[in-house]
């Protein structure tokens, strides 16, 4: 992610990258490299963007905000609300103290093509009321799975949910603010060999009645990413997300306003409109939004604080909502990390 | 830029080769040839694709029956070689819809949703209200349309700018459309009817203030119907497919004229059932790969070649939306 992140900073090019931290040394690195991460303070940096694992996320974002640096960092946002909940003490302190930091988390779903194109049809009111959203974020395990830092709770927090379904979540709460009525089962199938989930399904309910219902996976062999909002007038989906490995395809947003018979009711199957989209432009809209909040004081729109505490407290309730679960998870060390 | 695919059942094929079209298609023809027949009918050469200003003379024939059409050889658009006066042909036009006005119903509530659905999302996307919307002589070809609009496009005001006999500059419709100072001009159906698509665009973005939103639609000449069936494409009825545009050519025609492109897209549904009827209804000449694709093909194979033919930019119909 810290290439990724470099690589956009580069394109944006009003960043200068004056050092690296990483566990090796790359003899190929175009910019000073060092392995111990308070070693970068040597280089008077301006801006800390945080690419760790998430056990290491809040001790690097509060350190960086004590020295009174803007952060970046990756997301999950630590690995339960206790770490969020540290950091936003850590970012007030710092803005008391220094003025104006900016600290961000990298939500990047939000900032896609076609969610914002989603975004923008909400929120015209075309589509009427928001009644309910379906989500589906799965994957295919992933190389070394059972080794992976992302698959040990100590590291993690947890497992799939945590690491990729909590952009769904995120994504839930922008279309809707945020969920306070949870269900859920939470399931470790195929991956046995590690104590964190591999699928977590939830039901979930705000304050203005609108349902959610997500399925994060990691048996979902067939890499899926589908969101879909229904409203009264209407509906849309989004098919695909781009990615670096670009394996859950194109995006592809697909739109309907119902056609409505002599009496005013809908008629099935309505026309559709399709739209793709094939350039994954978030990494660069993500840090653009960070350079104009850091040098123009442009308020955070994605990725706030506040949307991190939000999102881990919803993640946090679709672990408790499932009984069996929440058992085990406390009574495994390992998992027991709240 | 975006490029939509609009997806929908497909339509019935009585649509475009049932006796009422065959006989609309007739009477069309019939009013071309009494007007090629009338000695004090003034045409006017086109030396030049309307598109994108090919030289004529490098473009072969379209077809030549009744009159000459060229197909251009850089843009891919049709166009009639020689076209009479703009005034000759609105009363023409006019001359038939009245004549038709009796048996002008038909149930076109789908069209309609759509042309009122493809606003209302573009409005959305574009985060711009166009509550205010200029219809440009579509109430005249389908006189339901204005019932249609009160019904179903609610937070917006319609005015409606009905077919009367332009001058060759559209100099009434462009003081109309200064008049009625739209925030959208919707022309669904003018395009490839008109003797100069050009002028009628410049008029109305002459008229227009800047950031008028244009919705336009027309016949397209990249379509797998024309590219296979050519002059013989049911859809191909002369005198209303004056200029049949390519997408390359509206889009270099649009910005030529200084209009910024927002959208475009070929929601044409009827090629996939055109053809198909074609190759199984008679002893076709063998098409290599066509004949038997679709002999053998069922409703969802019509509806996936459709589909892609959309996403390729490829169907008989065009949509544009353009900015002033």
């Amino acid at each position: 992610m810290g290439r990724i992140r470099h690589d956009a900073m580069d394109r944006h090019g009003d960043f200068e990258v004056v050092v690296a931290c990483d566990t090796e040394i790359d003899p190929k690195a175009t910019v000073p490299m060092v392995t111990d991460p308070m070693a970068v303070y040597e280089y008077n940096p301006d801006v800390i963007v945080c690419s760790v694992p998430n056990m290491m996320i809040p001790d690097v974002v509060c350190t960086a905000l004590e020295r009174g640096k803007h952060v970046f960092s990756e997301k999950p946002p630590g690995r339960n609300s206790k770490d969020v909940r540290r950091m936003i003490a850590a970012e007030e302190a710092a803005r008391a103290a220094h003025g104006g930091l900016v600290l961000k988390f990298g939500f990047n779903h939000r900032v896609h093509d076609a969610i914002e194109e989603a975004k923008k049809l909400t929120d015209a009111g075309t589509m009427g009321d928001l009644y309910f959203m379906r989500g589906v974020y799965g994957k295919a395990g992933g190389p070394n799975y059972s080794q992976n830092w992302r698959n040990d709770p100590e590291l993690s927090g947890g497992g799939i949910l945590i690491d990729q379904g909590i952009h769904m979540l995120d994504l839930f709460q922008m279309f809707a603010g945020r969920f306070t009525d949870v269900q859920s089962f939470v399931q470790r199938k195929f991956w046995t060999d590690v104590p964190v989930e591999d699928n977590a399904f939830a039901l979930m309910k705000n304050a203005d009645g609108i349902v959610a219902s997500v399925h994060s996976s990691a048996t979902q062999w067939q890499h899926t990413f589908r969101l879909e909002l229904y409203m009264r007038n209407g509906f849309l989906s989004v098919d695909g997300i781009l990615s670096a490995s670009g394996s859950y395809g194109t995006e592809v947003l697909t739109v309907a306003l119902n056609r409505l018979d002599a009496t005013g009711s809908p008629i099935p199957n309505p026309e559709q409109q399709e739209l793709r989209f094939t350039e994954d432009r978030s990494w660069d809209k993500e840090i653009a939004e960070f350079h104009a909040a850091v040098v123009k004081g442009t308020p955070l729109v994605c990725g706030t604080s506040q949307q991190a505490l939000d999102v881990m407290e919803l993640v946090e309730a679709i672990y408790a909502a499932d009984p069996e679960w929440s058992t085990a998870r406390q009574s495994t060390p390992q998992m027991a990390m709240e | 830029m975006q490029t939509p695919v609009f997806l929908d059942h497909l339509p019935d094929i009585d649509a475009v080769a049932g006796q009422k079209p065959a006989q609309y298609r007739l009477e069309r023809n019939k009013a071309l040839l009494e007007l090629m027949l009338d000695q004090s009918t003034v045409w006017h050469d086109r030396n030049a694709c309307p598109a994108c200003d090919q030289d004529t003379t490098q473009n072969p024939f379209f077809s030549q029956t009744m009159m000459e059409f060229r197909r251009c050889m850089n843009c891919n658009s049709i166009y009639a070689a020689r076209v009479p006066g703009q005034t000759t042909i609105d009363r023409l036009r006019l001359d038939h819809i009245q004549a038709r006005a009796a048996d002008a119903g038909g149930d076109r509530e789908f069209e309609f949703t759509s042309l009122l659905n493809w606003i209302s999302l573009t409005e959305a996307r574009l985060e711009r209200k166009l509550d205010r919307v200029l219809d440009i002589r579509f109430a005249t070809q389908a006189p339901a349309w204005p019932d249609a609009t009160e019904r179903l496009s609610h937070n917006r005001s319609w005015d409606f700018l009905e077919l009367t006999p332009e001058s060759d500059d559209f100099s009434a419709l462009e003081a109309a459309v200064a008049k009625a100072a739209p925030k959208a001009i919707l022309m669904p159906a003018e395009l490839d009817r008109v003797a100069d698509p050009a002028a009628l665009l410049s008029a109305l973005k002459a008229a227009a203030t800047p950031g008028t939103v244009i919705f336009v639609a027309s016949s397209c000449a990249d379509g797998l119907e024309y590219e296979i069936l050519g002059a013989d494409s049911p859809s191909f009825v002369p005198l209303d497919r004056l200029t049949v545009f390519s997408v390359k050519g509206f889009e270099t025609l649009s910005t030529k004229l200084g209009l910024q492109v927002l959208e475009i897209s070929t929601p044409g549904r009827l090629d996939a059932v055109i053809l198909d009827r074609y190759f199984k209804s008679a002893e076709n000449t063998a098409i290599p790969f066509w004949s038997s694709f679709f002999r053998e093909a069922d409703k969802n194979r019509l509806r996936d070649l459709q589909i892609l033919l959309q996403r390729s930019l490829k169907s008989g119909v065009l949509r544009f939306v353009l900015e002033t």
